[in-house]
């Protein structure tokens, strides 16, 4: 069949003249308009007029009247709490990664070598928690953390907490978000995982059996290689999701009565701002700074796992 | 090395582990949603006293948490829908067709892609409130429809699993771009509509700080900022407000309010699993 297309390709472009093929360009222009402008138009509304108008507000001077230049980044950066909210992030983000990355490709593997329905219903489990995502993980969560209630109680009582505010304390916070999402995220990569291992032909596998590689060697010279846009992916993505932090430490504030600093991430900093001291520019430019930070780290990854890649 | 019989066993103990250290924590939650507590005492698990629970859920402020799972449906769905809509043909035409402002399009959808979406809260609530939208579901469902992630899913799709021969016979038979997508490309492609549509749903599903921004009246918001009101409003953490309401929520309450939000998840999971884990599109080229 392809050789047939290929032939029928050929004999077609020879006859081709010049006008034709401008013709043929216009209206393959013409076409891609067409398939991409529901969401240009999405885009625009949900991303670039929401940017543009946040990067404009964050040069207004503090009153809003006129232009500030870059006095609101100055009083932001200028905060206590920022390089803090920084660091908060960066160590959840030092807890939790390495796990969630080392924990969703071994049991990707694991689940990828097991018999198709023991397989499947392990790679269920482990979703479940999944769909336990944002406010319903942290009811669950409070409900763990609580001595008084919790199933893991006899791990609490092993650190000598008797009280939801002991284990929560400031120090334990890097912990306890990481686990958090550690719960709520794992699942849901083991599957996209499994799904890009089952996309390996079958014929690349019995290839490199062929050739005498062991099971140790199929994974590591087929298997990995072969799902690394996703893990780029994954990384990529669970990166940004950290920066964004806001729920978990938010409403584990709330219920343990200012415990622990509502400006612990980045973007409870911004939300103060933007609601508590009703700075808008500084609000503004807390969101352009963690914009640019998460997008730093994103094209580095992207470049890094060859995401986007033209391969034609 | 390992012989194959021990590794077949370590693998099948570290998955079952695994599997019991995820589970368990669920179990314990569910059962609590199965007990009886009004403060005072705490009695085990039996059904009648998780249909009391239900009772007091809906009781509390006249029925709000069926108006909250109301408009979560609303939300969520508008916004999965659209994001199928508009993911499907874009990553098509980013992946098959070579047209201005490619590399641009496929720039910027990496770029909103990786954006935290809560860093837009603010400008897009400013940017709707400009045109006096806010309080509007249809609104939110529209802006939940932005998903990259979807496109870029599409994208991947479209790159991997559609054949060039193919595309390249419809264009031979005489089909525009805009039909070989649609009668070539978007048949074969279940999986890519239940990928997008699935991970769509359960973003929208769970966002909290849109729903928290846009529509700010208690009754007409969405469940995940719902369960937060619980949460606040329940003696266990906030004793001396909670005094004074007519129903008191305590922990078997707020668990089996939070167990009923994600069962649209599950559902939803369960439909979608098998075209998330089957590369099923290979067979158009394998055959």
């Amino acid at each position: 069949m392809t050789q047939q297309v290929l032939v029928r390709h050929r004999s077609r472009t020879r006859a081709s003249s010049a006008p034709a093929v401008r013709r043929v360009r216009a209206r393959k222009g013409h076409a891609a308009a067409v398939l991409v402008a529901p969401y240009v138009l999405l885009l625009l509304v949900g991303g670039l007029i929401p940017t543009g108008y946040a990067v404009v507000k964050s040069l207004q001077n503090e009153a809003e009247t006129g232009f500030g230049g870059l006095s609101s980044y100055q009083r932001v950066a200028g905060d206590f709490r920022f390089v803090e909210t920084f660091a908060n992030v960066a160590l959840v983000l030092c807890v939790w990664m390495p796990l969630l990355l080392t924990a969703a490709v071994v049991l990707a593997l694991l689940v990828d070598a097991s018999p198709r329905r023991f397989g499947a219903s392990m790679r269920f489990v482990y979703y479940l928690p999944g769909a336990f995502a944002g406010i319903a993980n942290f009811m669950l969560w409070l409900f763990l953390l609580n001595p008084g209630q919790s199933p893991v109680d006899f791990l609490w009582h092993g650190f000598g907490y008797t009280s939801l505010n002991e284990v929560a304390q400031p120090g334990n916070l890097p912990f306890i978000i990481a686990a958090m999402l550690f719960f709520q995220g794992t699942g849901t990569w083991v599957v996209v995982l499994c799904g890009g291992l089952n996309g390996i032909p079958d014929e690349l596998l019995e290839a490199a059996k062929m050739d005498g590689a062991t099971a140790w060697g199929v994974v590591w010279s087929v298997k990995l290689p072969m799902i690394r846009p996703w893990l780029g992916y994954m990384t990529l993505l669970n990166l940004a999701y950290g920066f964004q932090l806001f729920l978990e430490p938010q409403v584990l504030g709330q219920v343990t009565h200012g415990l622990i600093s509502p400006q612990w991430t980045p973007n409870q900093l911004s939300f103060t701002y933007a609601y508590q001291i009703l700075d808008t520019p500084a609000a503004a430019a807390m969101s352009v700074i963690l914009l640019l930070v998460t997008l730093g780290l994103g094209l580095l990854v992207v470049h890094r796992s060859r995401l986007f890649q033209d391969e034609r | 090395m390992l012989s194959p019989r021990l590794g077949r066993i370590g693998r099948i103990t570290t998955l079952l582990l695994v599997a019991a250290a995820f589970a368990y924590p669920l179990l314990a939650f569910l059962a609590v949603a199965f007990r009886h507590d009004d403060g005072l005492a705490s009695t085990g698990p039996t059904l009648d006293n998780a249909a009391d629970n239900w009772q007091s859920v809906l009781a509390f402020n006249d029925g709000v948490f069926l108006s909250w799972l109301t408009n979560s449906i609303i939300v969520a769905s508008t916004g999965s829908l659209i994001a199928v809509v508009a993911a499907l043909p874009a990553g098509y035409a980013l992946a098959r067709l070579r047209f201005r402002g490619r590399r641009l399009l496929r720039f910027l959808t990496l770029l909103t892609m990786v954006i935290p979406n809560t860093v837009l809260v603010i400008p897009i609530y400013l940017e709707v409130s400009a045109v006096g939208a806010v309080n509007n579901l249809w609104v939110v469902g529209l802006l939940m429809g932005f998903f990259p992630f979807g496109v870029y899913l599409a994208y991947i799709h479209f790159k991997t699993t559609l054949p060039n021969q193919i595309v390249e016979s419809a264009r031979l038979d005489g089909l525009t771009d805009v039909q070989t997508f649609f009668k070539i490309a978007l048949p074969i492609s279940k999986q890519a509509v239940a990928l997008v549509g699935f991970f769509s749903f359960v973003a929208n599903w769970t966002n909290y700080f849109l729903p928290l921004v846009l529509l700010p009246l208690s009754n007409s918001t969405t469940v995940s900022v719902g369960l937060q009101q619980l949460v606040s409003s329940s003696p266990l953490f906030d004793p001396t407000n909670a005094a004074g309401l007519d129903v008191r929520l305590y922990a078997p309450h707020l668990a089996l309010a939070t167990l009923v939000t994600t069962l649209p998840v599950l559902i939803v999971f369960v439909l979608a699993q098998r075209y998330l884990v089957r590369g099923q599109t290979l067979g158009a080229v394998k055959g």
